[in-house]
């Protein structure tokens, strides 16, 4: 059965978006992380909100994907801003709470931050969106591959990254089976005290180990059998293009940071 | 109407963009103590079906009965229900996890709260029945049995349920020849004399075809075909349009009357076919 399951968070799509070099992609999210630290101002931070909303909507990601991708910044969010809301002196007293007094001046750093830190995210689920994290890896790998001269063997954590990502969903669908497989012979994997169900967890495990091996067995077995070698000169079979649009997309950002910096003042 | 699927839909991942429709409105049913094939090319959703029947799957839509109820999500129900199904998956002896065979085969029995007597009864019991020689292989280690010796074993281990139907998913995969005919001879006695419901699916109509006496046909998630296995085997060019061949004896007698001899087509095995071969030519 040939199914494609979720893999990272990697929506397909067509757009220019999927389209860029995952290397270009990474170069100017670093650029925006760090631009978004610069910024001082309110406008400056709503513009760059603006952008990366309009960029979404160029990648045709579901709106609700980008709300799934926030949640997590909820909780750190709430907590951040009890913590600027209480400890932040300075501007006008809003109330006070027995010694605690609540000023304006931390309402308005708390949701400063915050709103930098939803922008800050919203750039990064872009990327990882429409990036499939093979070739997130990839790009990643380029990156690094300077610290091969200090010895550092980038090009294999790579090969070790890029073979665990393709496994994941191999494994989650033989656990899946293995688990329906143990269900259809009674198995119990959700009552019982803690200690009862990892004991349960035991027909699940040792037939997942034994077939992770197998599979390790034979891929070694097939990637040698292709002449794969250790610290050998690696191609791709589809080796991510440098094009125009990529630059294009480079130069508009700069001209963008440009910009947003003009509002920042 | 004792086993069966209403309209059956299932989409697997739906409402994200990976959704895929695997069954379609399927809509059969199978007697009891019957043998049926469930008949498809790879990726037709006869997987899907078979783990809808013992509730491991929910319909997306639609429903699955099973003497006379429909099949729900209560729990308790569902573990009840999966004593009386047993589903044998593909690969089955890729589930193994015990020390010993005992233990394999002892795993269901033991899962339904029986006292050990009853266990040992259940698991020698079981074991018999696949006619596995010797009783040693009991202590063994499963990973040291055959390949066919395994399978075996993983049947076994589902046998021990007790159930009153066998489902079964491509229980011949990676078997040898021999191996293989002894499956069949297994089921088709489990058929007659325990009078247990068998249902197979199989891409592959060799050898099979003897045993059974219903098929169903899927193609891409949609049932193309269902009924005794002599009408679905008289639609040859069906079949063949989607991929799937009639076993090599058939394909014989279907030549043969085609180019004039008086024999009849619903002939799946040598013997039968040797019969009316010498028939039809005394005839002639």
């Amino acid at each position: 059965m040939a199914r494609s399951i979720t893999m990272g968070q990697y929506i397909p799509g067509v757009s220019i978006i999927h389209q860029l070099n995952p290397r270009f992609k990474l170069l100017t999210l670093v650029l925006i992380l760090a631009l978004l630290f610069l910024l001082e101002t309110f406008g400056a931070l709503v513009v760059s909100l603006g952008m990366a909303l309009a960029l979404f909507a160029m990648a045709g990601v579901p709106f609700k994907y980008l709300l799934r991708g926030l949640r997590p910044v909820l909780y750190i969010s709430i907590f951040a801003l009890i913590i600027y809301f209480f400890f932040t002196s300075g501007g006008v007293v809003l109330f006070r709470i027995g010694f605690l007094t609540v000023e304006s001046e931390g309402g308005e750093q708390g949701i400063f931050i915050i709103a930098r830190l939803v922008v800050l995210v919203l750039f990064s689920l872009l990327v990882t969106l429409t990036t499939t994290p093979l070739s997130l890896t990839h790009g990643m790998a380029y990156f690094l591959s300077p610290l091969q001269r200090l010895g550092l063997p980038t090009e294999e954590v790579a090969m070790i990254m890029a073979v665990a990502l393709r496994f994941i969903p191999t494994l989650m669908e033989e656990s899946q089976r293995l688990m329906r497989a143990q269900l259809a012979r009674g198995a119990d994997f959700e009552t019982g005290s803690i200690f009862k169900r990892a004991r349960n967890l035991v027909p699940l495990i040792v037939p997942l180990f034994v077939s992770a091996f197998r599979r390790a067995d034979e891929l070694a077995i097939a990637m040698e059998a292709r002449g794969f070698r250790i610290g050998a000169k690696r191609t791709r079979m589809q080796d991510d293009l440098i094009t125009f649009k990529d630059w294009a997309a480079l130069v508009i950002t700069l001209a963008l940071i440009v910009l947003v910096l003009i509002f920042n003042l | 109407m004792y086993i069966g699927t209403e309209q059956l839909t299932h989409t697997y991942m739906p409402g994200t963009p990976f959704a895929t429709k695997a069954l379609q409105d399927i809509t059969f049913s199978l007697q009891q103590g019957c043998f049926a094939l469930i008949i498809g090319p790879s990726g037709s959703g006869k997987s899907t079906l078979i783990q809808h029947l013992n509730g491991l799957l929910k319909p997306t839509a639609g429903r699955v009965f099973f003497a006379g109820q429909s099949i729900g999500s209560d729990k308790q129900a569902l573990l009840g229900l999966r004593k009386k199904i047993g589903l044998v998956f593909q690969m089955p002896e890729e589930q193994f996890f015990a020390e010993t065979v005992y233990d394999e085969i002892a795993f269901a029995p033991r899962n339904q709260g029986l006292t050990e007597n009853e266990v040992e009864e259940r698991v020698n019991n079981a074991f018999e029945k696949t006619g596995l020689q010797s009783a040693s292989l009991l202590k063994r280690h499963p990973f040291q049995l055959s390949a066919g010796q395994k399978r075996l074993v993983a049947i076994a281990a589902v046998l021990s349920l007790n159930p009153e139907v066998l489902i079964l998913d491509e229980p011949t995969v990676a078997l040898d020849l021999d191996s293989r005919d002894h499956l069949f001879n297994l089921l088709a006695q489990l058929n007659q004399e325990e009078g247990l419901t068998i249902i197979i699916s199989t891409h592959h109509l060799d050898h099979v075809a003897a045993l059974a006496d219903t098929a169903l046909v899927l193609k891409q998630g949609q049932l193309m075909l269902a009924g005794s296995l002599d009408e679905v085997f008289s639609r040859r060019k069906a079949l063949y349009e989607m991929g799937l061949s009639l076993p090599a004896v058939t394909e014989i007698m279907h030549s043969l009357a085609e180019r004039g001899l008086p024999v009849s087509t619903c002939v799946y095995t040598m013997q039968k076919a040797k019969q009316e071969i010498l028939a039809a030519k005394k005839r002639g």
